[in-house]
């Protein structure tokens, strides 16, 4: 989070700059800055409110609640969006943001964290009741609950990055659950299909898919391989140490969406291999301390969660490494906690926080012998010191 | 458990291929993008040197006639995604700037620069740019400007599109009025704004054009321009030519041509030859007028004077040539003088004179074509470029021992036909005749101007006696004889000396001269003086139209209404 601070304290004038000249907008130099320090604030809040505040047997609880708020947020900014009001704040013709004056929500973003403490419980029920695997009480309210969300995401808010994070939440989570070996890869292989042939049938996707063969075999720049051509520009430029704090280049006007979805490649180029390479250390790091945590918890609906949290910020980590490095077409998805965007970093802190605070009990059950307060207090620590230095 | 093991090597193997690429792009690759980062953020840009303004005199100030005007280049982003807000924008505001079709430049595959718009105002531009339409941007140039419309076009010329000078001092000064350009070279933004970021930035700085004075009189020129356009429409004349020096240092006071152009709309004309400028650009025969370079060289070397006489039959045969004097009547056949052969231009009176250069009154010889070449380019300087600041022609004077029908040609040389030089070549030279022997580079530049002092250029002029200062006199003498009846007319003012030669050419077609006089040039030259004083201006005027038979009548009449013009417009005074 401090490096994304730097980089956008960094990057921001430049950004506003490139707005300001391009679209007559009147962005102040550190407007971005302290819009990220904002968001870094409440993200913090976030995190030590799902850490310390907020057991997760009350937020268990009202899973079902949660979803349903979420999932009727998301309805309504497709409605008012639709009726064309001023509430829904669309860009470049999707219209995935409430515009709440001095601020914007994206619903999106509620919705997966809704879904993993969702489908957490949900599993963890089948399982007790061992109907997992069985169409009737698994798979179809399983399905009609994922459809919806699905639909709302891809399809209404036209946010693929978003539904690929959805679907590698569920995916994650249903393997973890003990859905049969044959089912799983059958339902994977469906969902695949169905992807496959929704990308095939949009030519807005289509010409990313191609932009990005196009990147790949080198063939000429076209104005859809700008983006990842870019992206891997700023990467390539950065070396082996990088061009420095505030020498970037690329984040002039060269690369759309610098602070936000790019904002991987301007560290790529501000800090170089060495920097991403800490980067991509830290976050490996979370991701399989997060499989550690949901190995050593016993409760199936706290593993699950954790499992969701797990999948949910994988997902977003490599889909959007791998787009800005041409390895995946763009699909236009944050990096978690350090891309520009306070509705995604507000609530990937607050799983966060909950997973750390499951990873808590965990700890207590498995060493007992243990002094529970000082065990707490280097956790404690040890998790956020690693969180800021990402 | 297995499962979450499933899931460690999903970890395990996405973060090792996503550490693989970027090793890859980073460290391997990491030249390549590196220059190809240059390539996209290096801006080369031109720093545009200011162009020199250009001034004429008037009342004895410098005056501003060429200036510059900021002017803006509209460029676009064809790619962009709004391009019906640029095109609507464009056509709202800037139609008649657009250079190209907006929609084939939309259609272009792969483009994302092109100048669609060039000269816009900065009104127009600063309306584009309040469109706030995305993927517009503006390059400012200067553009030149020419307040005084057509006035001098011969002289001034024009600034094409690529910023280059053509025709006139812009052609000819062009070095001197545009400057160097300097370079900047840095890294820059999207928008092309210079960062400071990058060490290899270069910045030299441009060096700015001289402001260039001219020696032409802002009123002067326009009034002669005036009265030559009249003039021109009165007769059977299409095209007219003149200038007016100062014979005793050579400055060019006024250069016109008729008809002229506008060159700030040089674009529009529709033929190029508007462009020339015919006082320095085109050779041709004055005709008669080169009589007073014949009657000079034969008084200056001491072998005839004014009063020499001999026999005149109305014509003479030369190399088998019967060559007639264009005025038969009766009373000039048989024994005259010089004075009254210049005075009637005969033909046989020069070609005397050139027999008498070779010391031989009957015939003409190797000699007196060899003294008459030896005037006529190397002391007047015929045949040769004057040095004047302008885009001159140098013409050619026949060589006096090669070549076919030598005598012939050199007989016709003495009145001014069988050589080609220009209109600045005859008018230096005659300034020799009549300025007391005195042969001065001629000028239209007084210098450049430096911080509202005028320098004069650097370069060689030349002042050289070619003639002695009585052979000048007796010259004047009868060249002012030549036209003392304008005085008996009222032409001619009492008070002032005012001498004239006129020329009609034949004009050559299908390669022999036209003895049918369907197309004929009329020249005139002359001077103005105070009474027994030094000339003080000398105008000469040529006037031609295609299948027009002109004669220095004609001219002779336009130089009756210059010399009048002259005399008020500088309020030269009369001497009584």
């Amino acid at each position: 989070m401090a490096a994304g601070l730097i980089v956008i304290y960094a990057i921001g004038p430049m950004r506003a700059n490139v707005l300001n000249s391009t679209y007559g907008t009147d962005y102040g130099s550190n407007d971005f800055f302290f819009g990220q320090l904002r968001s870094v604030i409440l993200s913090l809040v976030a995190f030590f409110a799902a850490f310390k505040l907020i057991p997760y047997k009350y937020v268990k609880r009202f899973a079902k609640p949660i979803l349903i708020v979420s999932l009727l947020l998301s309805v309504l900014l497709w409605i008012l969006a639709n009726t064309g009001s001023s509430l829904a704040k669309c860009e470049l013709g999707e219209c995935r943001w409430f515009n709440l004056g001095g601020f914007s929500f994206q619903p999106a973003e509620a919705l997966k964290i809704a879904l993993v403490i969702y489908l957490a419980d949900f599993l963890a029920r089948k399982k007790e009741e061992n109907v997992i695997g069985k169409w009737k009480e698994f798979w179809l309210p399983l399905l009609i609950v994922c459809g919806i969300s699905l639909f709302l995401v891809v399809i209404a808010q036209g946010d693929l990055g978003t539904g690929v994070a959805i679907i590698s939440i569920i995916f994650g989570m249903l393997l973890i659950a003990g859905v049969p070996a044959k089912q799983y890869l059958l339902m994977l292989a469906i969902v695949l299909a169905v992807a496959v042939g929704s990308v095939a049938t949009s030519s807005h996707r289509m010409e990313r898919v191609y932009a990005w063969l196009d990147t790949l075999s080198g063939a000429a720049s076209s104005d859809s391989t700008y983006h990842i051509e870019n992206a891997m520009l700023a990467i390539g430029t950065g070396g082996f140490f990088g061009v420095g704090v505030g020498n970037s280049v690329q984040a002039t006007g060269y690369l759309p969406e610098s602070i936000n979805d790019s904002v991987f490649a301007i560290m790529g180029e501000t800090f170089g291999f060495l920097g991403l390479f800490a980067i991509i250390a830290v976050f490996g790091a979370m991701l399989l301390r997060m499989l550690k945590v949901a190995d050593h918890t016993t409760a199936q609906d706290e593993r699950l969660l954790v499992v969701g949290v797990f999948a949910w910020t994988l997902a977003q980590v490599v889909v959007n490494i791998m787009a800005m490095t041409g390895l995946v077409p763009v699909t236009g998805i944050t990096l978690p906690l350090l891309s520009y965007g306070g509705t995604s970093m507000i609530f990937i802190a607050f799983a966060i926080g909950l997973v750390l605070q499951l990873s808590c009990y965990t700890s207590r059950e498995v060493n007992k012998n243990e002094d529970i307060s000082s065990r707490r207090g280097i956790r404690g620590t040890h998790h956020s010191s690693r969180r800021r230095s990402a | 458990m297995p499962r979450i093991n499933v899931l460690k090597n999903v970890v395990l193997v996405a973060l090792a291929i996503i550490m693989v690429r970027l090793f890859f792009i980073q460290i391997v690759e990491h030249d390549a993008w590196v220059a190809k980062a240059n390539e996209q953020h290096t801006l080369l840009e031109n720093i545009v040197a200011r162009r020199g303004e250009i001034y004429m005199m008037d009342d004895g100030e410098p005056v501003p006639v060429v200036l510059n005007q900021a002017v803006y280049s509209v460029i676009i982003d064809p790619a962009v995604t709004d391009k019906e807000g640029i095109k609507a924008s464009l056509e709202k505001n800037a139609k008649q700037y657009v250079t190209a079709d907006i929609d084939e430049v939309f259609a272009t595959e792969g483009l994302r620069y092109y100048i669609i718009a060039r000269n816009v105002p900065h009104s127009t531009a600063t309306k584009i740019a309040e469109d706030g339409v995305e993927g517009v941007w503006f390059q400012k140039s200067n553009q030149r400007v020419y307040p005084e419309g057509e006035l001098a076009s011969g002289v001034l010329g024009f600034v094409n599109a690529d910023g280059l000078g053509q025709y006139g001092v812009e052609g000819s000064l062009n070095d001197l009025l545009a400057g160097k350009d300097g370079l900047l070279k840095t890294i820059s933004d999207i928008n092309n704004v210079a960062l400071s970021i990058g060490n290899d930035n270069v910045k030299i700085p441009a060096e700015d054009g001289k402001d260039v004075v001219l020696s032409i009189d802002r009123g002067l020129e326009r009034g002669m321009e005036e009265l030559m356009a009249a003039n021109v429409n009165s007769t059977a004349a299409t095209n007219a030519a003149a200038l007016v020096m100062d014979p005793n240092t050579g400055e060019v006071l006024a250069m016109a041509n008729v008809p002229t152009y506008n060159p700030g709309n040089y674009g529009n004309v529709k033929d190029a030859s508007a462009y020339i400028n015919y006082v320095t650009e085109v050779p041709y025969e004055p005709a008669s007028i080169c009589k007073s370079f014949a009657f000079s060289a034969a008084i200056n070397e001491g072998k005839m004077n004014a009063d020499t006489t001999y026999y005149n039959e109305g014509y003479t045969v030369v190399d088998g040539w019967r060559i007639q004097n264009a005025e038969q009547r009766a009373m000039l056949l048989g024994n005259i003088t010089m004075r009254t052969a210049l005075a009637w231009s005969l033909n046989t009176g020069s070609i005397q004179a050139l027999r008498l250069l070779g010391d031989d009154p009957n015939s003409i010889n190797q000699t007196g074509r060899e003294r008459l070449y030896d005037y006529y380019y190397n002391k007047f300087r015929l045949g040769q470029a004057t040095g004047i600041e302008l885009i001159e022609a140098e013409g050619y004077i026949p060589d006096p021992n090669e070549g076919y029908g030598r005598d012939s040609t050199y007989a016709n040389m003495t009145f001014g036909q069988n050589l080609g030089i220009t209109m600045i070549q005859t008018a230096t030279a005659w300034s020799a005749v009549v300025n007391g022997g005195y042969w001065h580079t001629p000028t239209v530049v007084k210098g450049t101007l430096e911080n509202g002092e005028i320098v004069p250029l650097e370069g060689e002029k030349v002042s050289e006696q070619i003639l002695s200062e009585s052979t000048s006199t007796m010259m004047r003498e009868m060249l002012i004889n030549n036209r003392s009846y304008k005085i008996t007319y009222g032409i001619d003012r009492p008070g002032y000396d005012i001498g004239g030669k006129s020329g009609t050419a034949q004009t050559v077609v299908d390669g022999a001269y036209d003895n049918t006089m369907s197309q004929m040039v009329g020249s005139y030259i002359g001077f103005i003086a105070p009474a027994a004083q030094k000339p003080k201006y000398v105008i000469m005027i040529k006037m031609w139209g295609e299948g027009q038979a002109l004669s220095g009548g004609e001219a002779g009449g336009l130089f009756d209404i210059l010399s009048n013009y002259v005399i008020d417009y500088l309020q030269l005074k009369p001497r009584l």
